[in-house]
């Protein structure tokens, strides 16, 4: 008998995955949903069960620095924050990464302001997205905690040296407990080994200037070129890092993930925990005999473009159903996804929904609507315009709020 | 709350079953209602958050049944279960609620403060009832609540008092059959509609309307009920200061007066009071008064 898994929330599985990957320092910061991560580290620092020292910054912005400047000494660095708290290291998030150092920073998504809120969506996460960190999207807890030692083994490859964030939704995951396997600490040691960098390694008797100040254009785009390079050989690095971590676990991630994809004409695309819900579609799709299956997005940096053609190519028809909205452009994905099938001869209809911003449910009814959607596009050829799935419940509700509030219900 | 949805989830584990467990937070203070929610099954579970049609519902504070803004039964389906902690009897909550599925009522908070001494432990005896009615074995329950209360970093007694109210709580109680009939997809039949541009007045999210907290009744989330004696009340006007609602005003002679229809039962007034003049007594409403508290 093998003792049951334990039952992990989202936040105890990323506090696990630094504790696993013995990091040496975690600068913090608090914020709602993320804040159980740093807790639960410090209280294990407190008692001694971690080696980390942690340290409560001032702000996100300090927080990143620090983390920052602590990886270029040479340690092995964990940090956490979400949504605000993301966007206002925004700055630092871009410097940092211009440093080469792989340290891993888990962003718990929470939608951002205006309207403040507490619930997921990925426009923290995203709005990250050119800033030079690898990013991998968890859908369950089990994968938080094997995506940051994954996270690390990437970040730290001498062919890539680069920060990497671990994105877990708030709320449906990060609140949420599953059963997960907790790798033993020697099966985690053994597969990081020791970060032992040359190129950052600041000592006292060893001085090195880092994050210098080029001018002209030349020393800059080599510079920046370089991180780009560094960038898409963690494609590679990552297929091997996942090989070598599901011979020591036996779970095996990809760049992307599918799910009844094999003989499937219509095609789902979604990233996180809300694909699980995507999963119960597809399952209730094919009850109804519609060839539905399911794509996961997981690393979003660098673009898995090629894994995401093969995975699309020759289907009738693919709704990406993106958990963000770039104001003013519409879904965030859905772009990078018809950038990859562009120079397909057989490319598929591509639709393009905005759905659980806010962490909106997204329920049958919706789900229903783009499969209906994806079954006339594969018979006619006929593509909607992009849609925000929004239910007539929801507008009622909605219209209840603005009359609460003194003003003229909208349609 | 969460506790009681961490017992059953992890009293399902330990039964070999997977399970999800997940309590929702709002930004409210403390005392405001709480929901959390458990799945449990045999195969991977493709579900994630708010649970719209509820094989079984618990509702630990019966004065919850009648909060328009909380609506806990909402989802629940005629053959669904419905697990209560009230003083009033199964009879009166079939009455009151017309539910026509299985009702189980009981004073759990009483059992709790008898036995544990803190109404945070009905959370104890809810996920406990909560556990034999999905047919969980006793056995499993027990350890989950014991390794749940020692996650919660309780001291051994308090742990040992948990599980004698765990024995409490699920005196004659016996699995239901849970989950047997098909569910009723909520929200299938839902239709997805447009969302036409607004003008900002409309689109942008402001409040116009005059101010309207003072409009929302708290007094429904007590569990104790702050008593003022006023022969011992030395007229100090601390409890007026320290109420972080504002429920208490003072007369024109600066006799100190409670509004029960906001006060939220925090008793912090009682734990301030210089001479000791502030009691607590546990609140049992009928349900015409619960009703009338808004």
């Amino acid at each position: 008998m093998t003792a049951p898994p334990a039952m992990l929330t989202g936040n105890a599985a990323a506090a696990w995955g630094a504790r696993l990957a013995d990091v040496d320092y975690v600068p913090a910061f608090p914020i709602t949903p993320q804040t159980e991560i740093v807790e639960q580290l410090a209280r294990w620092s407190a008692a001694g069960e971690i080696a980390a020292r942690v340290v409560t910054l001032d702000s996100e912005h300090s927080m990143l620095t620090a983390a920052g400047a602590a990886a270029a000494t040479g340690a092995r660095v964990f940090t956490a924050t979400s949504s605000q708290g993301l966007l206002y290291g925004l700055e630092l998030l871009y410097t940092v990464a211009g440093w080469r150092v792989p340290l891993v920073l888990v962003n718990v998504s929470r939608g951002v302001a205006s309207p403040i809120t507490l619930e997921p969506d990925h426009d923290d996460v995203l709005a990250a997205r050119d800033a030079g960190w690898l990013q991998i999207h968890a859908e369950t807890c089990q994968e938080v905690v094997d995506s940051v030692l994954l996270a690390y083994r990437v970040a730290e490859d001498p062919r890539v040296r680069l920060p990497a964030i671990v994105n877990l939704d708030g709320f449906t995951l990060s609140f949420t407990r599953e059963p997960v396997e907790l790798p033993a600490a020697a099966v985690a040691a053994a597969y990081l080994g020791p970060y032992a960098p040359r190129h950052t390694a600041i000592r006292a008797g060893r001085p090195m200037a880092q994050g210098v100040a080029v001018l002209g254009g030349a020393a800059y785009s080599y510079f920046r070129y370089q991180m780009h390079l560094a960038a898409e050989n963690a494609l590679a690095v990552h297929e091997e890092a996942a090989a070598a971590f599901a011979g020591l676990t036996g779970r095996r991630y990809g760049l992307v993930d599918g799910y009844r994809l094999e003989d499937a004409e219509l095609v789902l695309v979604m990233s996180n925990s809300f694909a699980t819900k995507g999963r119960a579609a597809v399952d209730r799709a094919r009850v109804d005999g519609v060839p539905l299956g399911l794509l996961r997005l997981r690393v979003l940096r660098p673009f898995p473009r090629d894994a995401i053609r093969r995975a699309l190519a020759g289907r009738q028809a693919v709704a990406v159903l993106d958990q963000n909205l770039s104001v003013g452009a519409g879904g965030i994905t859905v772009t990078e996804i018809a950038h990859a099938l562009y120079a397909e001869p057989a490319r598929p209809r591509l639709l393009a929904y905005v759905g659980g911003l806010g962490g909106k449910e997204i329920g049958e009814a919706e789900f229903r609507r783009i499969v209906h959607d994806l079954r006339t596009a594969a018979a006619t050829g006929e593509v909607p315009a992009p849609r925000l799935l929004f239910t007539e419940a929801e507008a009622a509700q909605v219209g209840a709020l603005l009359r609460l509030a003194g003003k003229a219900a909208a349609s | 709350m969460k506790t009681a949805s961490r017992i059953v989830g992890t009293a399902a584990v330990l039964e070999g079953l997977v399970a999800q467990d997940s309590p929702v937070y709002g930004a409210e203070r403390r005392g405001a209602p709480l929901s959390a929610y458990v799945r449990i099954a045999r195969t991977p579970i493709f579900e994630r958050g708010l649970i719209p049609a509820p094989d079984l519902v618990v509702v630990a504070d019966d004065t919850l049944l009648d909060d328009p803004a909380v609506r806990p039964l909402a989802g629940l389906g005629p053959t669904g279960a419905l697990l209560l902690a009230t003083a009033h009897g199964a009879d009166a909550v079939r009455a009151h609620t017309g539910h026509p599925g299985p009702v189980v009522a009981r004073d759990f908070l009483g059992l709790a403060l008898a036995e544990v001494g803190t109404a945070a432990a009905v959370s104890t005896a809810l996920g406990v009832a909560a556990g034999v009615l999905a047919g969980l074995g006793p056995d499993a329950v027990t350890a989950a609540v014991r390794g749940e209360l020692a996650a919660l970093g309780l001291p051994a007694p308090a742990i040992d008092a948990g599980l004698r109210l765990a024995d409490l709580a699920r005196a004659g109680l016996a699995p239901l059959a849970l989950g047997a009939e098909p569910h009723e997809r909520a929200g299938a039949d839902g239709r997805v509609v447009d969302v036409a541009w607004a003008p900002a007045e409309t689109g942008a999210p402001t409040i116009v309307a005059a101010p309207n907290t003072p409009l929302r009744r708290t007094g429904s989330w007590r569990l104790f009920r702050p008593v003022i004696d006023l022969e011992r009340c030395t007229r100090c006007w601390i409890c007026f200061v320290r109420c972080p609602d504002g429920a208490i005003r003072l007369l024109a002679d600066d006799t100190p007066r409670v509004d029960y229809e906001v006060c939220k039962g925090c008793l912090i007034c009682l734990e301030e009071c210089p001479p000791r003049a502030i009691r607590r007594e546990r609140e049992t409403r009928t349900w015409a008064a619960a009703g009338a508290a808004r």
